[in-house]
Protein backbone atom coordinates (compact mmCIF):
# COMPACT_ATOMS: atom_id res chain seq x y z
CA UNK A 1 0.00 0.00 0.00
CA UNK A 2 1.24 3.52 -0.69
CA UNK A 3 2.47 5.51 2.20
CA UNK A 4 3.67 9.04 2.47
CA UNK A 5 5.87 11.27 4.55
CA UNK A 6 7.90 9.63 7.26
CA UNK A 7 5.68 6.56 7.46
CA UNK A 8 7.53 4.88 4.62
CA UNK A 9 7.66 1.14 4.51
CA UNK A 10 11.16 -0.31 4.70
CA UNK A 11 12.26 -2.20 1.62
CA UNK A 12 11.40 -5.86 1.72
CA UNK A 13 14.19 -8.30 2.36
CA UNK A 14 14.60 -10.36 -0.81
CA UNK A 15 16.09 -13.77 -0.31
CA UNK A 16 14.69 -17.18 -1.08
CA UNK A 17 15.17 -20.38 0.82
CA UNK A 18 14.19 -22.41 -2.23
CA UNK A 19 11.05 -23.19 -4.13
CA UNK A 20 11.38 -20.16 -6.43
CA UNK A 21 8.46 -18.24 -4.94
CA UNK A 22 6.64 -16.65 -7.88
CA UNK A 23 6.40 -12.86 -7.70
CA UNK A 24 3.07 -11.15 -8.09
CA UNK A 25 4.08 -9.43 -11.32
CA UNK A 26 5.55 -12.65 -12.71
CA UNK A 27 2.58 -13.57 -14.88
CA UNK A 28 4.35 -15.39 -17.71
CA UNK A 29 3.24 -18.90 -18.56
CA UNK A 30 6.74 -20.37 -18.09
CA UNK A 31 7.68 -19.17 -14.65
CA UNK A 32 10.42 -21.15 -12.90
CA UNK A 33 7.82 -22.33 -10.41
CA UNK A 34 5.43 -23.68 -13.06
CA UNK A 35 8.14 -25.38 -15.09
CA UNK A 36 9.52 -27.12 -12.01
CA UNK A 37 6.15 -28.05 -10.57
CA UNK A 38 4.63 -29.41 -13.76
CA UNK A 39 7.95 -31.06 -14.62
CA UNK A 40 8.17 -32.88 -11.28
CA UNK A 41 4.54 -34.03 -11.42
CA UNK A 42 4.97 -35.23 -15.03
CA UNK A 43 8.11 -37.21 -14.21
CA UNK A 44 6.39 -38.91 -11.26
CA UNK A 45 3.37 -39.72 -13.45
CA UNK A 46 5.54 -41.01 -16.29
CA UNK A 47 7.65 -43.21 -14.01
CA UNK A 48 4.59 -44.72 -12.36
CA UNK A 49 2.84 -45.19 -15.71
CA UNK A 50 5.69 -46.64 -17.72
CA UNK A 51 7.50 -48.52 -14.95
CA UNK A 52 4.89 -49.40 -12.31
CA UNK A 53 7.34 -51.95 -10.92
CA UNK A 54 8.93 -50.63 -8.70
CA UNK A 55 7.72 -46.99 -8.89
CA UNK A 56 4.04 -47.62 -8.13
CA UNK A 57 5.01 -49.83 -5.20
CA UNK A 58 7.29 -47.11 -3.87
CA UNK A 59 4.61 -44.47 -4.28
CA UNK A 60 2.16 -46.62 -2.33
CA UNK A 61 4.68 -47.16 0.45
CA UNK A 62 5.50 -43.47 1.05
CA UNK A 63 2.22 -41.71 2.07
CA UNK A 64 2.63 -42.67 5.75
CA UNK A 65 5.99 -40.90 5.66
CA UNK A 66 4.52 -37.86 3.92
CA UNK A 67 1.92 -37.66 6.67
CA UNK A 68 4.60 -37.72 9.39
CA UNK A 69 6.69 -35.12 7.55
CA UNK A 70 3.63 -32.85 7.40
CA UNK A 71 2.83 -33.45 11.05
CA UNK A 72 6.35 -32.63 12.22
CA UNK A 73 6.65 -29.62 9.91
CA UNK A 74 3.30 -28.03 10.76
CA UNK A 75 3.70 -28.56 14.51
CA UNK A 76 7.23 -27.14 14.36
CA UNK A 77 6.11 -24.13 12.32
CA UNK A 78 3.48 -23.19 14.90
CA UNK A 79 5.74 -23.76 17.89
CA UNK A 80 8.70 -21.96 16.32
CA UNK A 81 6.46 -18.96 15.57
CA UNK A 82 5.51 -18.84 19.24
CA UNK A 83 9.15 -19.17 20.38
CA UNK A 84 10.27 -16.70 17.75
CA UNK A 85 7.70 -14.07 18.74
CA UNK A 86 8.47 -14.37 22.44
CA UNK A 87 12.24 -14.29 21.90
CA UNK A 88 11.96 -11.54 19.28
CA UNK A 89 10.00 -9.33 21.69
CA UNK A 90 12.51 -10.28 24.39
CA UNK A 91 15.36 -9.08 22.18
CA UNK A 92 13.87 -5.58 21.94
CA UNK A 93 12.80 -5.48 25.57
CA UNK A 94 14.23 -2.71 27.75
CA UNK A 95 14.36 -5.17 30.63
CA UNK A 96 18.00 -6.29 30.89
CA UNK A 97 17.07 -9.69 32.34
CA UNK A 98 14.51 -10.59 29.66
CA UNK A 99 16.73 -9.17 26.94
CA UNK A 100 19.69 -11.19 28.21
CA UNK A 101 17.81 -14.48 28.23
CA UNK A 102 16.37 -13.90 24.75
CA UNK A 103 19.77 -12.92 23.33
CA UNK A 104 21.45 -15.92 24.93
CA UNK A 105 18.83 -18.25 23.47
CA UNK A 106 19.23 -16.81 19.98
CA UNK A 107 23.03 -16.83 20.04
CA UNK A 108 23.44 -20.31 21.53
CA UNK A 109 20.86 -22.03 19.36
CA UNK A 110 21.99 -20.42 16.13
CA UNK A 111 25.53 -21.50 16.87
CA UNK A 112 24.73 -25.22 17.11
CA UNK A 113 23.82 -27.32 14.06
CA UNK A 114 20.25 -28.61 13.99
CA UNK A 115 21.45 -32.20 13.66
CA UNK A 116 23.49 -31.84 16.85
CA UNK A 117 20.48 -30.33 18.63
CA UNK A 118 18.35 -33.27 17.54
CA UNK A 119 20.91 -35.72 18.89
CA UNK A 120 21.26 -33.72 22.06
CA UNK A 121 17.56 -33.59 22.89
CA UNK A 122 16.87 -37.21 21.97
CA UNK A 123 20.02 -39.03 23.05
CA UNK A 124 21.82 -36.77 25.54
CA UNK A 125 18.76 -35.52 27.42
CA UNK A 126 17.30 -38.99 26.97
CA UNK A 127 19.50 -39.92 29.88
CA UNK A 128 17.12 -37.97 32.15
CA UNK A 129 13.77 -38.01 30.35
CA UNK A 130 12.92 -40.33 27.52
CA UNK A 131 10.35 -38.64 25.33
CA UNK A 132 8.90 -40.12 22.13
CA UNK A 133 11.15 -39.55 19.13
CA UNK A 134 8.53 -37.59 17.24
CA UNK A 135 8.00 -35.20 20.12
CA UNK A 136 11.77 -34.73 20.50
CA UNK A 137 11.99 -33.98 16.81
CA UNK A 138 9.27 -31.31 17.04
CA UNK A 139 10.83 -29.75 20.14
CA UNK A 140 14.30 -29.59 18.61
CA UNK A 141 13.07 -28.16 15.31
CA UNK A 142 10.89 -25.57 17.07
CA UNK A 143 13.63 -24.40 19.40
CA UNK A 144 16.10 -24.16 16.53
CA UNK A 145 13.83 -22.36 14.08
CA UNK A 146 12.38 -20.20 16.87
CA UNK A 147 15.83 -18.65 17.26
CA UNK A 148 16.04 -17.76 13.57
CA UNK A 149 12.49 -16.43 13.55
CA UNK A 150 13.24 -14.34 16.64
CA UNK A 151 15.84 -12.44 14.64
CA UNK A 152 13.35 -11.87 11.81
CA UNK A 153 10.71 -10.63 14.25
CA UNK A 154 13.24 -8.33 15.89
CA UNK A 155 14.33 -6.87 12.57
CA UNK A 156 10.73 -6.45 11.41
CA UNK A 157 9.72 -4.67 14.60
CA UNK A 158 12.86 -2.48 14.54
CA UNK A 159 11.93 -1.38 11.03
CA UNK A 160 8.70 0.31 12.20
CA UNK A 161 9.34 4.06 12.63
CA UNK A 162 9.75 5.19 16.24
CA UNK A 163 7.04 7.79 15.73
CA UNK A 164 4.42 5.03 15.59
CA UNK A 165 5.28 3.94 19.12
CA UNK A 166 5.42 7.54 20.33
CA UNK A 167 2.01 8.31 18.84
CA UNK A 168 0.43 5.24 20.42
CA UNK A 169 2.06 5.85 23.81
CA UNK A 170 1.09 9.53 23.78
CA UNK A 171 -2.55 8.41 23.41
CA UNK A 172 -2.19 6.58 26.72
CA UNK A 173 -1.73 3.11 25.27
CA UNK A 174 0.46 0.76 27.29
CA UNK A 175 3.56 -0.83 25.87
CA UNK A 176 1.78 -4.13 25.22
CA UNK A 177 -1.28 -2.44 23.70
CA UNK A 178 1.08 -0.56 21.39
CA UNK A 179 2.82 -3.76 20.35
CA UNK A 180 -0.44 -5.58 19.75
CA UNK A 181 -2.44 -2.91 17.93
CA UNK A 182 0.20 -0.75 16.25
CA UNK A 183 3.59 -2.44 15.88
CA UNK A 184 2.91 -6.11 15.13
CA UNK A 185 0.16 -5.58 12.53
CA UNK A 186 2.59 -3.37 10.58
CA UNK A 187 5.62 -5.58 11.16
CA UNK A 188 3.79 -8.64 9.78
CA UNK A 189 4.08 -7.26 6.25
CA UNK A 190 7.86 -7.02 6.33
CA UNK A 191 8.26 -10.17 8.37
CA UNK A 192 6.16 -12.47 6.25
CA UNK A 193 8.49 -13.07 3.25
CA UNK A 194 11.53 -14.08 5.34
CA UNK A 195 9.32 -16.09 7.71
CA UNK A 196 7.82 -17.88 4.71
CA UNK A 197 11.35 -18.78 3.67
CA UNK A 198 11.95 -20.24 7.11
CA UNK A 199 8.83 -22.40 6.68
CA UNK A 200 10.26 -23.85 3.51
CA UNK A 201 13.70 -24.37 5.05
CA UNK A 202 12.05 -26.03 8.03
CA UNK A 203 10.11 -28.39 5.78
CA UNK A 204 13.32 -29.48 4.08
CA UNK A 205 15.27 -29.76 7.34
CA UNK A 206 12.50 -31.96 8.73
CA UNK A 207 14.19 -34.78 6.77
CA UNK A 208 16.91 -34.68 9.44
CA UNK A 209 14.50 -36.14 11.99
CA UNK A 210 14.62 -39.44 10.14
CA UNK A 211 17.83 -40.03 12.06
CA UNK A 212 15.81 -40.29 15.32
CA UNK A 213 13.77 -43.24 14.04
CA UNK A 214 10.88 -40.93 13.15
CA UNK A 215 9.14 -42.49 10.16
CA UNK A 216 9.02 -39.42 7.98
CA UNK A 217 9.19 -39.37 4.20
CA UNK A 218 12.95 -39.93 4.02
CA UNK A 219 12.89 -42.65 6.67
CA UNK A 220 10.11 -44.52 4.87
CA UNK A 221 12.14 -44.33 1.69
CA UNK A 222 15.18 -45.72 3.47
CA UNK A 223 13.10 -48.57 4.88
CA UNK A 224 11.81 -49.44 1.43
CA UNK A 225 15.20 -49.19 -0.25
CA UNK A 226 17.03 -51.29 2.32
CA UNK A 227 14.58 -54.14 1.76
CA UNK A 228 14.18 -53.93 -2.00
CA UNK A 229 17.68 -52.62 -2.83
CA UNK A 230 15.99 -50.20 -5.29
CA UNK A 231 18.07 -47.30 -3.99
CA UNK A 232 18.06 -45.27 -7.20
CA UNK A 233 14.33 -45.63 -7.82
CA UNK A 234 13.32 -45.01 -4.20
CA UNK A 235 15.43 -41.91 -3.60
CA UNK A 236 14.44 -40.50 -7.00
CA UNK A 237 10.82 -40.76 -5.90
CA UNK A 238 11.58 -39.31 -2.45
CA UNK A 239 13.43 -36.36 -3.98
CA UNK A 240 10.60 -35.65 -6.44
CA UNK A 241 7.98 -35.78 -3.70
CA UNK A 242 10.00 -33.36 -1.51
CA UNK A 243 10.29 -31.06 -4.50
CA UNK A 244 6.53 -31.09 -5.12
CA UNK A 245 5.72 -30.46 -1.45
CA UNK A 246 8.26 -27.61 -1.24
CA UNK A 247 6.82 -26.01 -4.36
CA UNK A 248 3.27 -26.23 -3.02
CA UNK A 249 4.34 -24.68 0.28
CA UNK A 250 6.18 -21.87 -1.48
CA UNK A 251 3.05 -21.17 -3.50
CA UNK A 252 0.98 -21.02 -0.32
CA UNK A 253 3.46 -18.59 1.21
CA UNK A 254 3.28 -16.40 -1.90
CA UNK A 255 -0.53 -16.37 -1.79
CA UNK A 256 -0.44 -15.46 1.88
CA UNK A 257 1.97 -12.58 1.17
CA UNK A 258 -0.27 -11.23 -1.57
CA UNK A 259 -3.29 -11.38 0.68
CA UNK A 260 -1.58 -9.53 3.49
CA UNK A 261 -0.03 -6.83 1.31
CA UNK A 262 -3.42 -6.21 -0.34
CA UNK A 263 -5.17 -5.54 2.94
CA UNK A 264 -4.77 -1.81 3.47
CA UNK B 1 -8.16 33.85 29.17
CA UNK B 2 -7.31 35.51 32.43
CA UNK B 3 -4.03 35.09 34.24
CA UNK B 4 -5.72 34.05 37.46
CA UNK B 5 -7.37 30.99 35.91
CA UNK B 6 -6.30 27.54 37.05
CA UNK B 7 -2.76 26.33 36.35
CA UNK B 8 -3.02 23.17 34.22
CA UNK B 9 0.65 22.46 33.59
CA UNK B 10 3.25 23.45 36.14
CA UNK B 11 6.88 23.10 35.09
CA UNK B 12 9.41 23.79 37.82
CA UNK B 13 13.20 24.01 37.45
CA UNK B 14 13.31 21.28 34.83
CA UNK B 15 16.76 20.29 33.55
CA UNK B 16 17.88 17.65 31.11
CA UNK B 17 21.33 16.65 29.92
CA UNK B 18 22.54 14.79 26.86
CA UNK B 19 25.96 13.86 28.16
CA UNK B 20 27.73 17.22 28.55
CA UNK B 21 25.05 19.16 26.69
CA UNK B 22 22.45 20.91 28.77
CA UNK B 23 19.28 20.43 26.70
CA UNK B 24 17.06 22.05 29.32
CA UNK B 25 18.49 24.46 31.85
CA UNK B 26 16.27 24.94 34.89
CA UNK B 27 13.11 25.75 32.98
CA UNK B 28 10.03 26.95 34.87
CA UNK B 29 6.72 27.62 33.20
CA UNK B 30 3.03 27.64 34.15
CA UNK B 31 0.35 27.00 31.57
CA UNK B 32 -3.15 28.05 32.50
CA UNK B 33 -6.45 26.49 31.62
CA UNK B 34 -7.61 27.66 28.20
CA UNK B 35 -4.34 29.35 27.33
CA UNK B 36 -2.47 29.04 24.03
CA UNK B 37 1.27 29.19 24.60
CA UNK B 38 3.58 29.27 21.59
CA UNK B 39 7.20 28.29 22.11
CA UNK B 40 9.67 29.62 19.59
CA UNK B 41 13.42 29.71 19.30
CA UNK B 42 16.33 28.63 17.12
CA UNK B 43 16.81 24.91 16.38
CA UNK B 44 18.52 23.11 19.23
CA UNK B 45 17.14 25.57 21.75
CA UNK B 46 15.34 22.81 23.66
CA UNK B 47 11.76 23.73 22.75
CA UNK B 48 10.81 20.28 21.42
CA UNK B 49 12.57 18.59 24.33
CA UNK B 50 10.57 20.71 26.77
CA UNK B 51 7.32 19.90 24.98
CA UNK B 52 8.10 16.17 24.86
CA UNK B 53 8.98 16.10 28.54
CA UNK B 54 5.45 17.29 29.38
CA UNK B 55 4.05 13.85 28.46
CA UNK B 56 7.27 12.04 29.36
CA UNK B 57 8.30 11.09 25.83
CA UNK B 58 11.55 12.56 27.14
CA UNK B 59 12.53 11.99 30.74
CA UNK B 60 14.00 14.83 32.78
CA UNK B 61 17.05 14.76 35.03
CA UNK B 62 15.91 17.37 37.54
CA UNK B 63 12.82 19.39 38.40
CA UNK B 64 9.13 18.75 38.55
CA UNK B 65 6.21 18.63 36.14
CA UNK B 66 2.67 18.70 37.52
CA UNK B 67 -0.31 18.25 35.21
CA UNK B 68 -3.70 19.08 36.67
CA UNK B 69 -2.43 18.35 40.16
CA UNK B 70 -0.61 15.12 39.27
CA UNK B 71 3.16 14.97 39.67
CA UNK B 72 4.06 12.98 36.55
CA UNK B 73 7.52 11.98 37.77
CA UNK B 74 6.19 10.65 41.07
CA UNK B 75 6.79 6.90 41.20
CA UNK B 76 3.18 6.29 42.20
CA UNK B 77 1.91 8.01 39.04
CA UNK B 78 0.80 5.85 36.13
CA UNK B 79 2.10 7.75 33.12
CA UNK B 80 -0.46 6.12 30.81
CA UNK B 81 -3.27 7.71 32.79
CA UNK B 82 -1.56 11.11 32.52
CA UNK B 83 -1.06 10.68 28.76
CA UNK B 84 -4.79 10.06 28.25
CA UNK B 85 -5.29 13.67 29.27
CA UNK B 86 -2.45 15.12 27.18
CA UNK B 87 -2.93 15.05 23.40
CA UNK B 88 0.13 15.23 21.19
CA UNK B 89 0.55 16.13 17.53
CA UNK B 90 3.87 15.35 15.86
CA UNK B 91 5.84 16.92 13.04
CA UNK B 92 5.73 13.60 11.13
CA UNK B 93 1.97 13.02 11.73
CA UNK B 94 2.54 9.41 12.87
CA UNK B 95 -0.91 8.28 11.83
CA UNK B 96 -1.31 4.50 11.86
CA UNK B 97 -0.91 3.43 8.20
CA UNK B 98 -2.57 0.01 8.69
CA UNK B 99 -5.79 1.51 9.99
CA UNK B 100 -8.45 3.59 8.27
CA UNK B 101 -8.97 7.18 9.34
CA UNK B 102 -11.94 6.14 11.46
CA UNK B 103 -9.97 3.27 13.04
CA UNK B 104 -7.12 5.68 13.79
CA UNK B 105 -9.53 7.80 15.82
CA UNK B 106 -11.31 4.86 17.45
CA UNK B 107 -8.30 2.78 18.54
CA UNK B 108 -7.23 4.52 21.74
CA UNK B 109 -10.82 5.50 22.54
CA UNK B 110 -11.82 1.85 22.71
CA UNK B 111 -8.58 0.36 24.03
CA UNK B 112 -7.65 3.06 26.54
CA UNK B 113 -10.83 5.00 27.32
CA UNK B 114 -12.88 1.76 27.10
CA UNK B 115 -15.61 3.37 25.04
CA UNK B 116 -17.81 1.11 22.94
CA UNK B 117 -17.23 1.21 19.19
CA UNK B 118 -20.57 3.01 18.72
CA UNK B 119 -19.68 5.67 21.28
CA UNK B 120 -16.21 6.11 19.81
CA UNK B 121 -17.50 6.29 16.25
CA UNK B 122 -19.99 8.98 17.26
CA UNK B 123 -17.22 11.09 18.78
CA UNK B 124 -14.89 10.43 15.84
CA UNK B 125 -17.49 11.49 13.29
CA UNK B 126 -17.98 14.85 14.99
CA UNK B 127 -14.22 15.43 15.15
CA UNK B 128 -13.64 14.46 11.53
CA UNK B 129 -16.32 16.95 10.58
CA UNK B 130 -14.64 19.57 12.72
CA UNK B 131 -11.25 19.11 11.04
CA UNK B 132 -12.94 18.92 7.63
CA UNK B 133 -12.14 15.36 6.50
CA UNK B 134 -15.37 13.57 7.27
CA UNK B 135 -15.53 12.14 3.74
CA UNK B 136 -12.17 10.39 4.25
CA UNK B 137 -13.32 8.31 7.25
CA UNK B 138 -13.05 4.98 5.43
CA UNK B 139 -9.73 5.71 3.68
CA UNK B 140 -6.26 4.54 4.64
CA UNK B 141 -3.82 7.37 5.52
CA UNK B 142 -1.57 6.43 2.57
CA UNK B 143 -4.22 7.83 0.25
CA UNK B 144 -4.30 11.19 2.05
CA UNK B 145 -2.21 14.32 1.59
CA UNK B 146 0.15 15.46 4.35
CA UNK B 147 -2.24 18.18 5.45
CA UNK B 148 -5.10 15.70 5.65
CA UNK B 149 -2.96 13.21 7.59
CA UNK B 150 -2.02 15.89 10.09
CA UNK B 151 -5.68 16.80 10.55
CA UNK B 152 -6.40 13.10 11.20
CA UNK B 153 -3.63 13.15 13.80
CA UNK B 154 -5.16 16.21 15.48
CA UNK B 155 -8.62 14.62 15.50
CA UNK B 156 -7.13 11.39 16.86
CA UNK B 157 -5.60 13.26 19.79
CA UNK B 158 -8.81 15.24 20.40
CA UNK B 159 -10.86 12.03 20.43
CA UNK B 160 -9.37 11.24 23.83
CA UNK B 161 -10.95 14.50 25.12
CA UNK B 162 -7.61 15.69 26.51
CA UNK B 163 -7.20 18.59 28.92
CA UNK B 164 -4.21 19.96 27.06
CA UNK B 165 -2.87 19.59 23.51
CA UNK B 166 0.83 19.62 22.63
CA UNK B 167 1.89 20.46 19.07
CA UNK B 168 5.49 19.65 18.08
CA UNK B 169 6.19 21.63 14.89
CA UNK B 170 2.93 20.39 13.35
CA UNK B 171 3.42 22.14 10.00
CA UNK B 172 7.18 21.71 9.47
CA UNK B 173 6.86 18.57 7.34
CA UNK B 174 4.07 19.99 5.17
CA UNK B 175 4.16 21.41 1.67
CA UNK B 176 3.51 25.17 1.86
CA UNK B 177 0.04 24.97 0.34
CA UNK B 178 -1.12 22.61 3.11
CA UNK B 179 0.13 24.61 6.09
CA UNK B 180 -2.94 26.85 6.10
CA UNK B 181 -5.49 24.07 6.49
CA UNK B 182 -3.70 22.72 9.58
CA UNK B 183 -3.20 26.15 11.15
CA UNK B 184 -6.89 26.91 10.57
CA UNK B 185 -7.87 23.86 12.60
CA UNK B 186 -5.47 24.86 15.37
CA UNK B 187 -6.79 28.43 15.40
CA UNK B 188 -10.34 27.13 15.71
CA UNK B 189 -9.28 24.94 18.65
CA UNK B 190 -7.58 27.82 20.43
CA UNK B 191 -10.67 29.99 20.01
CA UNK B 192 -12.83 27.25 21.50
CA UNK B 193 -10.72 27.46 24.64
CA UNK B 194 -8.53 24.37 24.30
CA UNK B 195 -5.36 24.61 26.34
CA UNK B 196 -2.51 24.40 23.82
CA UNK B 197 1.27 24.37 23.87
CA UNK B 198 2.64 24.85 20.37
CA UNK B 199 6.22 24.62 19.15
CA UNK B 200 6.29 26.25 15.73
CA UNK B 201 8.16 28.40 13.26
CA UNK B 202 4.91 29.91 11.97
CA UNK B 203 5.28 33.47 13.24
CA UNK B 204 1.98 34.58 11.72
CA UNK B 205 0.15 31.97 13.76
CA UNK B 206 2.11 32.87 16.88
CA UNK B 207 1.27 36.54 16.56
CA UNK B 208 -2.43 36.03 15.89
CA UNK B 209 -3.37 33.07 18.05
CA UNK B 210 -0.97 32.93 21.00
CA UNK B 211 -1.92 34.32 24.38
CA UNK B 212 1.73 34.17 25.33
CA UNK B 213 5.01 33.70 23.48
CA UNK B 214 7.87 31.81 25.10
CA UNK B 215 11.28 32.38 23.53
CA UNK B 216 13.88 29.72 24.25
CA UNK B 217 17.61 29.61 23.55
CA UNK B 218 20.31 27.20 24.76
CA UNK B 219 17.81 25.20 26.80
CA UNK B 220 16.47 28.15 28.77
CA UNK B 221 13.51 30.51 28.58
CA UNK B 222 15.07 33.81 27.61
CA UNK B 223 12.03 35.97 27.13
CA UNK B 224 8.26 35.76 27.34
CA UNK B 225 5.28 37.98 26.87
CA UNK B 226 2.17 38.68 24.82
CA UNK B 227 2.70 38.56 21.04
CA UNK B 228 2.55 42.33 20.97
CA UNK B 229 5.20 42.70 23.67
CA UNK B 230 7.44 40.05 22.15
CA UNK B 231 7.32 40.82 18.45
CA UNK B 232 7.27 44.59 18.66
CA UNK B 233 8.82 45.62 21.94
CA UNK B 234 11.36 43.05 23.08
CA UNK B 235 14.52 44.44 24.63
CA UNK B 236 16.28 41.07 24.67
CA UNK B 237 19.27 40.91 22.30
CA UNK B 238 18.99 37.22 21.46
CA UNK B 239 15.25 37.54 20.80
CA UNK B 240 15.93 40.56 18.60
CA UNK B 241 18.57 38.65 16.66
CA UNK B 242 16.25 35.66 16.21
CA UNK B 243 13.40 37.87 15.02
CA UNK B 244 15.63 39.71 12.58
CA UNK B 245 16.66 36.37 11.06
CA UNK B 246 13.21 34.87 10.82
CA UNK B 247 10.94 37.78 9.91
Amino acid sequence: MPMSGSAENPKKIETSEGGAIPKKDDIGLFTAWRVTFIGAISIIAALVYFKPEPYLAILKFLPDGIYVTFKVTIASIFLSLVFGLIAGLGRISQNIFINGIASLYVEVIRGIPLLVQLFYIYFALGKFVQLPAELCAIIAMSICYGAYMAEIFRAGIDAIPKGQTEAARSLGMTSSQTTKHVILPQAIKTILPPVGNEFIALLKDSSLVSILAVSDLLRRGREYASESFDYFETYTMVALIYLVITLILSKLVAIMEDKISDDG
Amino acid sequence: MTMDSKTLVHIENVSKFYGELKALDSVSLDIHDGETVVIIGPSGSGKSTLLRSINQLETIDAGKIIIDGVDIYDEATNINTVREEVGMVFQSFNVFPHKTVMENLNLAQTVVRKRTVEEATGISKKLLEKVGIFEKAGQYPGKLSGGQQQRVAIARALAMTPKVMLFDEPTSALDPEMIGEVLDVMTKLAKEGMTMVVVTHEMGFAREVADRIIFMDHGAIVEQGTPDEFFDHTENDRAKLFLSQIL
